[in-house]
């Protein structure tokens, strides 16, 4: 514990710099790229209100919100997850040359990603506005939910992390993992209401609150679309949990870090 | 008594049971993965004076730049221990330690913050790196557009202006053209002069290190062969190399 408060405080400009120093490279590139990360879940907005829309008929109110917001919370998770397996090796040129705790690897990424969906959520206030969504202080909650979001990420990348060094396929099983949990999570439609109306209301409870992209991403329409509460208990419980996995995760690290580099 | 700056007991470093294994071979040969143990550095020690610049000289696969890596901090030992008595240390080697999708300059503040300097240091160093490294315009282009031989300069020049108490130089100094080799060795002759400077370089190259190196260590199969002065050790390898 005391370890990670010196090393937080040791590597904290790293951190930042690096970050803005990706994102500056990513706009550098072209300079319409920035432009991407608006435009891209932006389509795929399109995409899905067009097929569940109108096709299917869903019947959610501010629909295309209701997507959007689905979309963001879930790229920002997906992206990270998809980067953390394979992170120790695609930063091999710093690692083989210098010590540094490698979860900072994961931060430089969170600030990244954070950044990315903070543009896109402005985005969705810019919707809220242009369909006239009722708003109420409930819009508050959004802060603690993303924070309970971006713990359990950092937990679950920490594990990628380590045994995505060890394992080399295993970024396509996660490929896999994800691909099914994008369609249990519920982006284009309420996992409550339509697994509920299938199986039964009980089950389509149980895969909101023990899937956490599920309740956050149900949180936030709740608290931004619907004028309602949160499942704040939920959120809660998911934000301590994310606490502990992210703390044994940084233990595993901690413990393994050294030999990472012997394997990439 | 002379201070000591590098201590190392007993050093073993081995690559055993570390192979990634993959769940698709796996499930196709319903065995898990075979290890390989491959011991690269063998129960070593010896201890470096503070301001001494030592080489060492091996043949390929000697262990040299593994024992170098466990000293950066960057191996963990699997056996004994390596004491740097709270020196700060940094290793300069071919091929590493940029990302290539920044510029020159950014690079240079991201090295510089790793290697635990201040986002105000670096700064003010800034310029005499990109002077030293002759890159010029450069310097604000991604290092992915940079040739070879600019990417040694600009890895050299970080470490050789961003001094550290502990330089670990493997097998970097014949980068560059027949100038900046010749600055480069200049650099390392002044940092000789710097007697809170502890150097370790790995190199073949039998005149740098006769001419730099105040002790030189001859590894061989991962175990010192001997260590002494440069030419008693130099003339020795010398003569096994033939």
């Amino acid at each position: 514990m005391k370890r990670f408060v010196y090393d937080i405080k040791k590597y904290f400009y790293y951190v930042i710099y690096a970050g803005q120093a990706e994102l500056k490279a990513e706009i550098a590139d072209s300079h319409l790229n920035w432009l991407w990360w608006v435009i891209e879940p932006f389509c795929f907005m399109l995409v899905y209100t067009f097929i569940f829309g109108m096709v299917f008929g869903a019947s959610e109110e501010y629909y295309t919100v209701f997507i959007f917001i689905g979309i963001t919370m879930w790229d920002f998770f997906n992206r990270m997850l998809t980067d953390s397996v394979k992170i120790v090796k695609n930063n091999k040129s710093i690692v083989s040359r210098v010590y540094l705790p490698k979860y900072m690897l994961i931060l430089v990424k969170l600030y990244v990603n954070i950044f990315k969906m903070l543009i896109s959520f402005a985005i969705v206030l810019l919707m809220m506005f242009f369909y006239r969504v009722p708003v109420t202080w409930n819009i508050l909650w959004s802060i603690p939910i993303l924070l309970a979001m971006i713990m359990v990420t950092f937990g679950i990348c920490t594990f990628l992390l380590h045994f995505g060094v060890y394992v080399e396929d295993l970024s396509n099983v996660l490929r896999i993992f994800l691909r099914l949990m994008f369609y249990a999570t519920g982006i284009f439609y309420d996992v409550e209401k339509r697994v509920g109306a299938t199986f039964g209301p009980q089950i389509g409870k149980y895969l909101t609150e023990w899937n956490p992209m599920a309740v956050m991403i149900s949180s936030m329409r709740r608290v931004l679309l619907y004028e309602s509460l949160p499942q704040y208990k939920w959120v809660a419980a998911w934000f301590l949990g994310g606490l502990l996995i992210s703390v044994l995760g940084v233990r595993l690290i901690y413990k393994n870090e050294n030999s990472y580099i012997k394997v990439v | 008594m002379e201070e000591i700056a590098i201590e190392v007991n007993h050093l073993s470093i081995s690559y055993k049971s570390l192979k990634a294994y993959s769940i698709k071979k796996m499930l196709l040969r319903g065995k898990s993965n075979k290890n390989d143990t491959f011991e690269a550095v063998k129960d070593v020690s010896f201890s470096v004076p503070k301001g001494e610049i030592w080489g060492i000289i091996g043949k390929n696969g000697s262990g040299k730049s593994t024992m170098l890596k466990a000293i950066g901090g960057i191996f963990s030992p699997d056996q004994g221990s390596i004491d740097l008595k709270g020196h700060s240390v940094s290793l300069l080697a071919i091929g590493v330690g940029f990302k290539v999708n920044l510029t020159g300059r950014e690079n240079i503040m991201l090295v510089g913050l790793l290697l635990g300097f201040s986002e105000k240091e670096i700064q003010e160093k800034m310029e005499s790196i990109i002077e030293f490294s002759e890159l010029g315009a450069f310097i604000d282009k991604p290092v992915r557009t940079y040739s070879s031989g600019m990417h040694s300069k600009l890895a050299f020049s970080i470490t050789a202006i961003l001094e550290t108490d502990i330089m670990l130089v493997d097998e970097v100094l014949s980068v560059g053209d027949e100038h900046f080799k010749k600055k480069s060795m200049d650099k390392m002759r002044t940092l000789i002069g710097d007697a809170n400077r502890t150097v370790l370089i790995v190199s073949h190259s039998i005149p740098t290190l006769k001419e730099l190196c105040s002790k030189v260590m001859w590894m061989h199969d991962g175990e010192i062969r001997m260590i002494g002065e440069p030419g008693e050790v130099l003339g020795k390898y010398k003569e096994f190399m033939k």
